[in-house]
């Protein structure tokens, strides 16, 4: 009896700690720019799903790449059928960790690098990015640029339209993340 | 000592879930979202009949659409260059996307059939839009056009080009269009039609029923194979008594490559019917694939977007 009281107990408390460790978002938000002599290009998604462990230094991020939204239909339509092939590769997923973990239990603004696997496109390729993380009581704020070179995902660009899109896109990511339930 | 290990296994399970670094699990969900369909055509038409696609708000489409003349048979062969000597119908339109669902637009055909010098005002709504989870399983899209002929009257009074007064000149269609993308490659369309000329001859339909059926299939990301078909329902009294002229009525088929450029989508395609117009393909076509009375002809579709605030 006494061993039970103490199982029932320990329990909720081994859950609650760990899930802390959890944050997690469902509306981050994701947009790229992208920059030539035609016409320049942007795109933008808060549909962007997210997860870090601030113990382990665990990262995911995970978004259906038709949420994207541009201002042309057109080009909406030629970035889903004709680029990223949405109906054969929906998602885009990164998987990766924070290296050199700060203390993210305290409150503050930290520069960190993450290093991790972009599969887009149906291509997996390593990146490793700085990101800066704001941790306030009950929140983590996360942001991000890169660059996405759109060759090395196995993205073509006929030489028809080489003039309208870049070579290297630039990626932003924000979001704030609460305390995985 | 069971117990001791019962609880401190109990204390790390849930640990173990969430030390795992692997955290996609928590979004298993995420995929279940409906969104809508979109390019289960490429363009706003399939060959000669519409698709359920609109423009984009604020989108100009400019069409170019060409008919040659007969490839084989008494008026093709080499003598005129397989039918490219001559062009049965011309159009050239711009259309345009008051919304993403409303498309407007005016065109002018040379017209092939009783009428000619033809000026088209179309009004296009898509009503329904097909969802990625068949929440929403069929796209429905409304097409209705209103054609005046600018030619000049005939002499006689039996000829269905005489007008006697302006309304003779007019000619209308009301369309919808079912369409459904069935996996990736493959789109379909049903097009239950209605064609109403004010002017006919003796013994032909002002107004008319027909049913067309599209249908797309992608080889590639760019390139797909286009067919359309319209059968119109004609009476058996106006069939026999065209034969009696000397002239038949035939269903329109049209097959044709689609080639999508961006921006551009170009179709090269082989019909039967000589017109480009509803109001004359569906009811008016006379010449028949078996007698070599099909031709070649192209569509050229330019999509502009002209919302100011989207340059940079």
């Amino acid at each position: 009896m006494k061993h039970l009281i103490l199982l029932m107990l320990c329990l909720p408390l081994a859950l609650g700690a760990t899930a802390q460790d959890v944050y997690a978002s469902r509306n981050v938000s994701l947009s790229f720019f992208s920059k030539a002599p035609m016409e320049d290009i942007d795109a933008k998604t808060t549909q962007c799903v997210s997860a870090i462990n601030i113990k382990t230094g665990a990262v995911y991020f995970k978004v259906a790449v038709n949420t994207f939204q541009f201002k042309k239909s057109l080009m909406q339509e030629h970035f889903n059928e004709n680029y990223l092939e949405t109906h054969k590769f929906p998602n885009a997923e990164f998987k990766g960790k924070l290296l050199d973990l700060p203390d993210l239990t305290k409150p503050g603004t930290y520069t960190v690098t993450v290093e991790g696997t972009l599969d887009m496109h149906g291509v997996k390729k390593t990146y490793r990015e700085k990101g800066t993380l704001t941790v306030a009581v009950g929140s983590i704020a996360v942001s991000s640029t890169f660059k996405v070179r759109v060759a090395d995902h196995n993205i073509k660009i006929p030489r028809l339209v080489v003039k309208n899109i870049a070579e290297v896109v630039d990626v932003t990511v924000s979001g704030k993340y609460a305390p995985a339930k | 000592m069971s117990f001791v290990k019962i609880l401190f296994a109990a204390c790390l399970l849930p640990a173990a879930c969430y030390a795992q670094d692997d955290l996609s699990g928590m979004f298993k969900d995420s995929a279940k979202r409906s969104l809508p369909v979109i390019a289960t055509f490429k363009s706003t038409r399939i060959i000669n009949g519409q698709s359920n696609e609109t423009l984009g708000k604020n989108e100009l489409d400019f069409r170019v659409g060409h008919r040659f003349g007969d490839m084989a048979g008494s008026n093709g062969g080499a003598k005129t260059f397989f039918g490219m000597d001559n062009s049965t119908d011309i159009r050239i339109a711009f259309e345009y996307g008051v919304s993403d669902n409303l498309t407007v637009g005016i065109g002018r055909s040379k017209g092939s059939g009783n009428l000619s010098q033809l000026y088209e005002g179309l009004v296009k709504y898509r009503l329904l839009q097909q969802t990625t989870d068949n929440r929403i399983p069929l796209a429905i899209t409304l097409f209705g056009n209103a054609v005046v002929s600018a030619m000049e009257s005939a002499e006689e009074e039996a000829s269905p080009a005489y007008f006697g007064k302006f309304s003779d000149r007019m000619s209308y269609t009301a369309q919808a269009v079912l369409a459904r993308q069935f996996g990736h490659a493959f789109s379909l369309a049903v097009l239950p039609t209605y064609v109403h000329r004010n002017r006919v001859g003796y013994a032909d339909m002002n107004g008319m029923f027909a049913l067309g059926v599209g249908g797309r299939l992608r080889f590639t990301n760019r390139l797909a194979l286009v067919v359309d078909y319209f059968v119109p329902f004609r009476d058996q009294a106006s069939k026999d008594f065209a034969k009696t002229q000397g002239m038949e009525y035939y269903n329109s088929l049209g097959v044709g490559l689609e080639i999508e450029t961006g921006g551009h989508v170009f179709h090269v395609n082989f019909t039967n019917s000589t017109a480009t117009l509803e109001n004359q393909f569906i009811p008016e076509t006379t010449s028949t694939w078996t007698n070599g009375q099909f031709r070649w002809g192209f569509n050229i579709s330019r999509r502009f977007d002209l919302d100011r605030k989207h340059k940079h």
